[in-house]
């Protein structure tokens, strides 16, 4: 018996798509059935109601946060990208080019332990600038909140959007960038005018990416904030651990679909807009 | 552009590397004072008495962290089998074989990668309750061979069609058939690819956090989960120690890609 | 096909328990001292007196969250042959649940130390009926931890707490609902204190009309939020009073205890039971319905419930008020370490302040609220 190309190649995907079937798809249709199911079974948006009863302002704070994060990235992962690609002082861009990669494959949660202690009001980073002389003992606060999200945030997700985005302009012509030069633009002109026009693709891919693993993040919320308000992610996992409240939680995990599809769809529609101009 | 002015610039570009510097290693060396700090309280801005006594707890052969250690590897290992099992024949498919609708199934890949996981996390833990796999070894590598297959899959599958099809012909044309051609030409050549998701999948699962936490709790403590306890229970030291061992596989990994993950391979992705 | 053997032999090993000669699987909800408990101090002693016996001590979590994940685990092997659990740890809330499911084994008539305790405790978990299914593993009490230094007249009750926190904003600090009971005992003492009768709260009945008495209670616990800060969890509010980052925080007293005499809390701290009360709670041993191994969890319980054991372990190594009566361990206990927990709180105050959790339907209604109208 011998297979055409067709069937041996539907064979050979066949496990790897199980896999992903049982372990992705099929939860993933429990959770919208979950969310969609009232007490007595049929379609209701109860959990809902519930969820937006007990969770509002956390959902407001998980937007805000994740889109601060992504923003912060992409200004961070641009200036340095910037640096790699147009810097002239080669000490400045041998030091960055050995540095700015050590987040990248520190995981979420030593990142979040590092970030407790470090951010602490007695933390490291507030002991180093008064032994510094940069601020006053009295001054110091402990950033263990929503900021300490956003840093700890920023600082694992940089590396990883600098990375794509070095990577894109490397492979840029540099003749329009030394077209711009010969002209007598500034780099940061050349950067922003010329460079960053023709990544955007990879840009917008490396921040959505950034986005959907910031709202899939448990650790980081869960050790670096206080309990109130937190991010959806530990939510779920109260609704879960304390009362087993699959509904809720699941009509959480709905709204964070919701945002996350937020954040595609503007991809699309920024790689739409480009396809539909001359 | 005088002297002074430009010593002005190249000072300060000096001094916001150093900040950035001090951004980037802080962290880490914090992790590392912890580590060594016996007691510690205010208002002493550095450990009142340094000791490696935590060390010695956690290397201590009844511990928690050898056990968590072996228990992280061992899953590991076994979710890069299980992922490399599934991975390879696929991306073989994907790039050589004449599969229909293979743009969908590149999308179904990459699915996973779309959606916050913890939704769907919470949910594979109750699907596995019901099986009677939750806390279960085979449970956690299934999760995490799934998370990984994503990477693996894109990868294998770009490793296969970076292979020169004129050796395959070559091989097919002195007689080899398929099967032979595949393993003495095709996967030989691919290897390097190959090899590079085998690590990465390793890296993922060993750092793999969430998941463990809803299916493998509470029999199943990987590493990063006794991290997450140890810091929860506000001991520092040996969350930080475990911090530290977790950092050794990440730490090799980025050393031994520097040497191979080049910039425009890169620039494709996404593209 | 080497391949094929090799994945049968792949599969065998995933799907294979440990094989030991007999496993004692003990689950602990609350905190890691609760497993390092059973880890490192009655697991080695019952394996001692039981060679051939190995002890499997893992923890659910802190909070009513973690004995949450032990009663979905028996809900779950409900219609199995065996549970994986053989002596459970769990708070009080869950214990009542677990006996109105019928999850739990009857079995303190067959351990003799289950005569030593005549607390109301071991009979009533929360308002549920539980006697004969539970021992209490120990007595434990919630308090206000602060520094001596920083604070010389620390307030006495809640109302005056409410006023220094105005006055000291973001000095004291507690974990909310999430993550730790200390939290959840503060908000309940809030509500003793402000939210009206609080004996009817602790003795019932149940009436779904109270919790409109609260809601002048919640929105000033939301005021009171706002002056101070959320700490992660029990422990988490240790290590903010330890680094100096709030003046005062309700605190396990046996943690608070430990932690200082790991060095992990300046010397300095003291505790204060603020009137009208702050709940504490037992845990309790219990063994389920479906355990394999009913003589030896049987036998497990014994060892963790006799005299001795109280009082090595329970009071002197870990700092709690014993499970058992206290009259039971005289003798078995120098004067010095039983003073000890009883440094900054007396008898008197403790049976004065101290106080049981509402019973589970008032908790419940506690919680929701707090979710609802104070943290959102």
């Amino acid at each position: 018996m011998s297979l055409s190309q067709r069937q041996l190649a539907l064979l050979l995907i066949a496990p790897g798509l199980i896999l992903v079937a049982a372990l992705f798809l099929y939860p993933l249709c429990f959770s919208l059935v979950s969310a969609f199911t009232g007490p007595e079974g049929g379609f209701s948006l109860q959990a809902f109601g519930n969820a937006f009863e007990l969770y509002s302002s956390d959902i407001l704070f998980t937007i805000v946060i994740v889109v601060t994060s992504c923003a912060l990235t992409a200004l961070a992962a641009v200036a340095i990208a910037g640096t790699l690609t147009l810097g002239e002082n080669p000490w400045i861009v041998g030091t960055l080019r050995a540095l700015y990669r050590w987040p990248l494959f520190i995981p979420f949660i030593v990142a979040a332990q590092c970030m407790r202690t470090f951010l602490a009001k007695n933390g490291l980073m507030n002991n180093s600038f008064v032994s510094l002389g940069l601020m006053e003992p009295l001054q110091a606060m402990s950033y263990l909140d929503w900021r300490g999200i956003i840093i700890t945030f920023v600082w694992k997700q940089t590396p990883f959007v600098a990375l794509l985005l070095a990577g894109a302009l490397a492979s840029l012509d540099r003749a329009t960038l030394e077209a711009g030069r010969n002209l007598g633009a500034s780099r940061l002109r050349i950067l922003i005018e010329l460079a960053l026009p023709q990544v955007m693709p990879t840009l917008l891919v490396a921040l959505v990416l950034s986005f959907v693993t910031m709202l899939s993040v448990l650790s980081v919320p869960m050790m670096v904030a206080g309990s109130q308000p937190t991010m959806l992610t530990v939510d779920m996992a109260f609704r879960i651990n304390a009362y087993g409240d699959y509904a809720t939680a699941n009509a959480l995990g709905v709204i964070t679909y919701l945002i996350s599809a937020g954040a595609a769809i503007l991809y699309i529609r920024h790689g739409m807009a480009k396809e539909s101009a001359p | 552009m005088s002297r002074v002015a430009s010593l002005l610039r190249a000072s300060l570009a000096a001094i916001v590397l150093a900040a950035f510097a001090f951004a980037l290693i802080g962290p880490l060396a914090n992790l590392a004072l912890w580590s060594v700090a016996e007691r510690w309280y205010t208002p002493y801005k550095l450990p009142v008495t340094y000791g490696t006594r935590y060390w010695e707890q956690v290397f201590r052969p009844t511990g928690d962290a050898m056990a968590s250690l072996g228990t992280s590897v061992w899953i590991a290992v076994l979710t890069v089998v299980v992922a490399l099992a599934l991975s390879v024949p696929a991306g073989y498919a994907l790039a050589r074989l004449k599969l229909p609708v293979r743009a969908l199934f590149m999308i179904v890949f990459l699915l996973p990668q779309a959606f916050p996981s913890v939704a769907i996390y919470i949910n594979v833990a109750r699907i596995f309750y019901n099986l009677g796999i939750n806390g279960t070894i085979l449970g956690v590598v299934l999760v995490h061979a799934a998370h990984g297959l994503v990477y693996s899959v894109w990868i294998a599958a770009a490793a296969f069609a970076a292979v020169d099809k004129d050796l395959e012909l070559a091989a097919r044309n002195i007689g080899a058939s398929p099967l032979r051609t595949f393993f003495t030409v095709t996967l030989p050549s691919a290897a390097p690819g190959v090899v590079a998701s085998g690590i990465f999948v390793f890296l993922e699962s060993l750092d793999e956090f969430t998941g463990t936490f809803f299916v493998g709790v509470p029999q199943v403590t990987t590493l990063p989960l006794l991290l997450y306890n140890a810091a929860m229970g506000g001991n520092y030291q040996v969350a930080s120690i475990t911090a530290l061992i977790l950092l050794v596989p990440s730490v090799l990994f980025m050393l031994f890609i520097e040497r191979f993950l080049r910039a425009d391979v890169l620039a494709k992705v996404g593209a | 096909m080497r391949i094929l053997n090799l994945a049968y032999s792949l599969a065998a090993l995933l799907a294979a328990s440990p094989l030991a000669a007999q496993t004692l699987n003990v689950a602990s909800a609350g905190d890691q001292n609760m497993v390092d408990y059973v880890k490192d101090y009655l697991g080695p002693m019952f394996e001692k007196s039981h060679p051939g016996v190995k002890v499997v001590s893992v923890g659910t979590g802190p909070g009513d969250a973690g004995s949450q994940k032990i009663f979905e685990k028996l809900d779950a092997q409900k219609g199995a042959a065996a549970t994986d659990f053989d002596v459970v740890v769990i708070h009080q809330k869950a214990a009542g649940t677990m006996v109105k499911q019928g999850l739990l084994a009857k079995y303190t008539d067959k351990v003799d130390t289950a005569k030593l305790v005549s607390s109301e405790t071991a009979k009533n978990s929360l308002g549920a009926d539980v006697s004969g299914y539970v021992i209490p593993m120990f007595q434990s009490q919630t308090a206000l931890a602060y520094n001596a230094d920083m604070l010389k007249n620390p307030p006495d009750n809640f109302a005056e707490l409410k006023e220094w926190a105005k006055k000291n904003p973001k000095q004291f600090g507690y974990n909310g609902i999430k993550g730790g009971m200390s939290g959840v005992a503060f908000v309940a003492g809030w509500i003793y204190a402000f939210g009206g009768d609080a004996g009817k709260l602790i003795q019932g009945p149940y009436d779904p009309a109270e919790k409109a008495k609260w809601d002048a209670a919640f929105s000033e616990l939301k005021d009171f939020n706002k002056n101070v800060v959320i700490t992660p969890g029990n422990a988490g509010t240790l290590d903010m009073l330890n680094r100096g980052e709030i003046a005062m925080g309700p605190v396990w007293v046996d943690m608070f205890y430990s932690w200082q005499a790991d060095g992990k809390l300046p010397p300095n701290m003291k505790l204060k039971l603020a009137s009208p009360g702050m709940p504490g709670q037992p845990m309790y041993y219990a063994v389920p319905e479906k355990t394999a191994q009913r003589k030896l969890a049987e036998e497990f319980i014994a060892l963790a419930t006799s005299p001795q054991v109280q009082a090595d372990g329970i009071v002197k190594k870990f700092n709690w008020y014993p499970g058992i009566d206290a009259k039971n361990l005289e003798g078995k206990l120098d004067k010095a370490a039983w003073d000890k927990l009883f440094t900054d709180i007396t008898p008197a105050d403790l049976s004065r302040n101290g106080k049981p959790f509402p019973i589970a339907p008032y908790f419940n209604d506690i919680l929701e609220g707090y979710e609802k109208k104070v943290a959102n």
